[in-house]
């Protein structure tokens, strides 16, 4: 027998338990995509069952098929183009009536559609008893009842599918509107077959209803086909708003979703019923110290505080094994292959960069752990309620904040974490100021110029520069929304699902996509990164005969003093690694990257800063903590391990305090690591990567140059 | 479209609505009705019209913001975004989508 391959689409609700579904239905056999050209996730999974092959798409969550956001429009192109076999709308049972709402939208599209009541369990211990044959009847449909939670129902939906695809529909169940809308949608059709429009995939009756509800995708495509006889049907479809209006007192997609609803509540009538429960609501309970007015904010902060521990405390010990493990396989490469430069590009380049990106795996893992727990739990709509309104102040949404504070931590989570904001402006004003946090990489760096500059107040000089971060997010948060990212902030409205605890399979599953997304990220494009900053540091090679002194005799005099016993085994030691750093210190002024220093000296000269401090800045790409071992082969200074005395000296000669604190402003405004910039244009595309890169590193330079110059005439 | 767009949303198109908006009699001048965003903790209220405009009112309506709705407010912030339970479900809404529905004490 051969294996029949059938498609099914599953569609729900936001807060259905349709991803509990999902994931029931597929495990972990799952492909997690984009669907072309938006950013939208397209998860996809296969199950055999009955000798099909099942290929279960799971739609974005949604409450209807208008053209409100990117989400919904694609599912319904998605229904209307690539017309899956079978739809499954996933319907949360303790809520009947607006969870059914999509399916009506469904049903008017004519789908072949299955109905999965979900958490029936839940439905029927508060008393709400739906006669599951009855309304099945009563819409000409297949109705299930499953309970994602526990897995019961998985057999059934595939059951109801299948017979969906073996046998037809049953009936075509026609939603009726009321008489005004019907006669207009009536009018509006005659006059597209009149005038010969093409409707494409979608049913005329369809496209009449939406363009009376004034959907604005169906509008636009209609346009493009209908080219200037759009006129016509346009005057018909003003005339015939104009007169529902009239009639029936409000506008005609508030009618039509009254029709809708009255479908709903009259097929509902016959088939539901529900039996008064003594039960408190325990949701309400929760929420009433959770978004309490004087609580919310103190509670919010503590749980922001508790995960940033989680993340970062915790993953440090993960995070200091893997560093150690890389270390490890860099030494035993190194003995390996003797080849210096094949060495160097392995141990330096390849490992050394993937490595430093690799690290921060557990970071990633338990902050995906965290949000996922955050959002399973319900508890991430009231953080962004309550946060609402102090961010609304600077143009950002409630659940902006989560990922600003992961910021303080590392910027690659934060850029991931910005992904709880649905809405796209959201999320990339957010993404774009979230490098003003200054991550933990940069701190070394501070520690280093605080120390040479300001040993006695360093402490407050580095918060200094942290309060400076946040001032700029503000502040760039206000501008962005000003300028670039203007358009409409989104009107904040959002459901607030009941309490519950989350599933350990499903918090598994949403953690570990994210987290293989990433390394998959670290495998290729950074990979390539790393090699290319490699080559910058490396190349062109310093000749022996271009160094300023003759080091290589040196060594053979320390080696033949060392032979004869007449210096200790420390005075040796310490005498090649002297002449060791200053060799490589001479290496890397020779090699591109120092080129490009000095090249670039006349830039950032008004700044204060000179060749070397630009080389760091370009090798601080690879890694903001990079800056301080850069520092520290520039200046031939051994052992560059955490704050060197001796680099800080030497900092201390070279530099006045005024630069040395304009360089850790620069060092904060500038945009982060390339692993960042690699996830940042994952996120949102080459395009606002570039648009990242480009517009800190003006704003760094720009507050640099100011700072020095006004700086500059008082000091 | 735009041509009678303007009107509809207030002023003039309340007053003819007259039946409909009874509970903000005397006062039907621009954003003179009584809006979600004016309800309070423990009282009932009923939606009696949306007037966010077509995209939002679609929203709206598919959320379970329907004229003639029965809800209440759970919680508030002053100027900030409320708690709102309609149909079975919770949500919280911001000041600026709730002043754009229309509602009556009840």
């Amino acid at each position: 027998m051969s294996v029949k391959k059938i498609t099914v689409a599953l569609s729900g609700n936001p807060n259905s338990g349709k991803t509990t579904i999902f994931n029931n239905l597929t495990g972990l056999r799952q492909h997690v995509g984009n669907y072309p050209g938006v950013t939208v996730e397209k998860k996809e999974g296969v199950v055999k069952y009955k000798g099909y092959r099942i290929n279960i798409i799971d739609l974005p969550g949604n409450y209807s098929l208008t053209a409100y956001s990117q989400e919904e429009i694609i599912s319904r192109n998605f229904i209307i183009n690539e017309k899956p076999d079978v739809v499954v709308d996933v319907v949360d049972s303790s809520n009947l009536e607006r969870n059914l709402y999509l399916a009506v939208q469904l049903m008017e599209l004519d789908t072949p559609l299955v109905l999965a009541f979900n958490m029936s369990d839940v439905a029927k211990k508060i008393g709400k008893m739906v006669d599951i044959e009855l309304l099945s009847e009563l819409f000409g449909l297949p109705v299930v009842e499953t309970v994602g939670s526990k897995g019961i129902g998985k057999k059934e939906i595939l059951e109801a599918a299948i017979d969906l695809v073996e046998k037809g529909k049953r009936k075509k169940v026609e939603i009726k509107y009321s008489e005004e809308v019907e006669k207009e949608i009536l009018n509006i059709t005659s006059v597209m077959e009149k005038e010969e429009i093409p409707t494409f995939n979608f049913n005329p009756r369809w496209v009449a209803v939406k363009l009376l509800e004034q959907d604005a995708d169906v509008i636009n495509v209609l346009k493009k086909a209908a080219g200037a006889k759009y006129g016509n049907i346009e005057d018909t479809v003003n005339n015939s708003i104009n007169h529902i209006t009239g009639i029936l007192r409000e506008t005609p997609e508030v009618a039509i979703a009254n029709s809708r609803y009255g479908f709903i509540k009259g097929a509902l009538l016959e088939s539901y019923r529900e039996v008064e429960t003594a039960k408190l609501d325990r949701s309400e309970r929760i929420d009433r110290i959770l978004t309490n007015r004087i609580f919310g904010i103190p509670i919010f902060l503590l749980v922001m505080w508790l995960m940033f521990q989680a993340v970062f405390s915790l993953g440090k010990y993960p995070v200091e094994w893997l560093e150690l493990g890389f270390e490890k396989l860099g030494n035993l490469v190194a003995d390996f292959i003797h080849n210096y430069l094949l060495r160097s590009l392995l141990v330096d380049g390849i490992i050394g960069g993937v490595g430093g990106v690799i690290t921060f795996t557990p970071n990633i893992i338990m902050l995906f752990f965290a949000i996922a727990i955050l959002e399973d739990s319900g508890y991430m709509s009231r953080a962004a309620f309550v946060m609402d309104r102090v961010m609304h102040k600077i143009g950002l949404h409630g659940k902006s904040f989560i990922p600003l504070v992961i910021g303080f931590g590392c910027t690659v989570p934060a850029y991931m974490g910005s992904r709880i904001l649905e809405n796209k402006q959201d999320r990339l004003v957010t993404m774009h100021i979230n490098t003003f946090m200054s991550c933990g990489a940069r701190l070394p760096v501070y520690i280093l110029f605080a120390g040479a500059f300001f040993p006695a107040i360093a402490g407050n000089i580095v918060f200094s520069i942290y309060l400076i971060g946040v001032l700029m997010a503000v502040i760039m948060a206000k501008v962005l929304r000003a300028t670039r990212f203007r358009g409409e902030s989104e009107p904040f409205v959002m459901e607030l699902p009941p309490y519950r605890i989350p599933t350990l399979k499903g918090v598994l599953i949403h953690t570990w996509e994210r987290v293989w997304e990433y390394i998959k990220k670290a495998g290729t494009v950074i990979l390539a990164i790393s090699v290319l900053m490699w080559v910058l540091f490396t190349f062109p090679m310093i000749g022996e005969n271009n160094y300023s002194e003759d080091y290589e005799s040196q060594i053979e005099e320390i080696e033949l003093l060392n032979q004869n016993g007449e210096i200790t085994v420390d005075e040796y030691e310490n005498s090649i690694s002297e002449i060791e750093a200053k060799m490589a210190g001479e290496s890397l002024a020779y090699s591109a990257a120092g080129r490009i220093g000095h090249f670039m000296e006349p830039v950032f000269r008004p700044l204060g800063f000179d060749w070397r401090m630009v080389v760091a800045t370009v090798s601080g790409i690879a890694a903001k903590e990079v800056i301080v071992s850069t520092m520290g082969t520039l200046y031939s200074i051994e052992d560059t391990e955490g704050q060197s005395e001796s680099l800080q000296t030497a900092l201390y000669k070279h530099y006045t305090p005024l630069v040395g604190y304009n360089f850790m402003l620069f060092t904060l405004l500038y945009f982060p690591c390339l692993a960042a910039m690699a996830v940042f244009r994952k996120e949102a595309g080459t395009k606002e990567m570039l648009f990242q890169m480009g517009y800190t590193l003006l704003l760094a330079w720009a507050v640099s140059l100011l700072v020095f110059q006004i700086g500059s005439i008082f000091i | 479209m735009r041509r009678w767009g303007i009107g509809r949303r207030i002023g003039a198109g309340s007053v003819r609505f007259g039946g409909a908006v009874r509970a903000g009699a005397g006062g039907f001048r621009h954003g003179g009705y009584l809006s979600m965003a004016d309800a309070v903790p423990k009282k009932r209220y009923r939606v009696v019209r949306i007037n966010g405009g077509y995209r939002i009112n679609s929203r709206l309506c598919a959320m379970g913001f329907v004229p003639g709705e029965v809800f209440y407010v759970s919680s508030a912030y002053r100027g900030g975004p409320r708690c709102v339970y309609i149909k079975g479900t919770k949500f919280a809404i911001g000041s600026g989508m709730a002043e754009s529905i229309q509602v009556e004490e009840i």
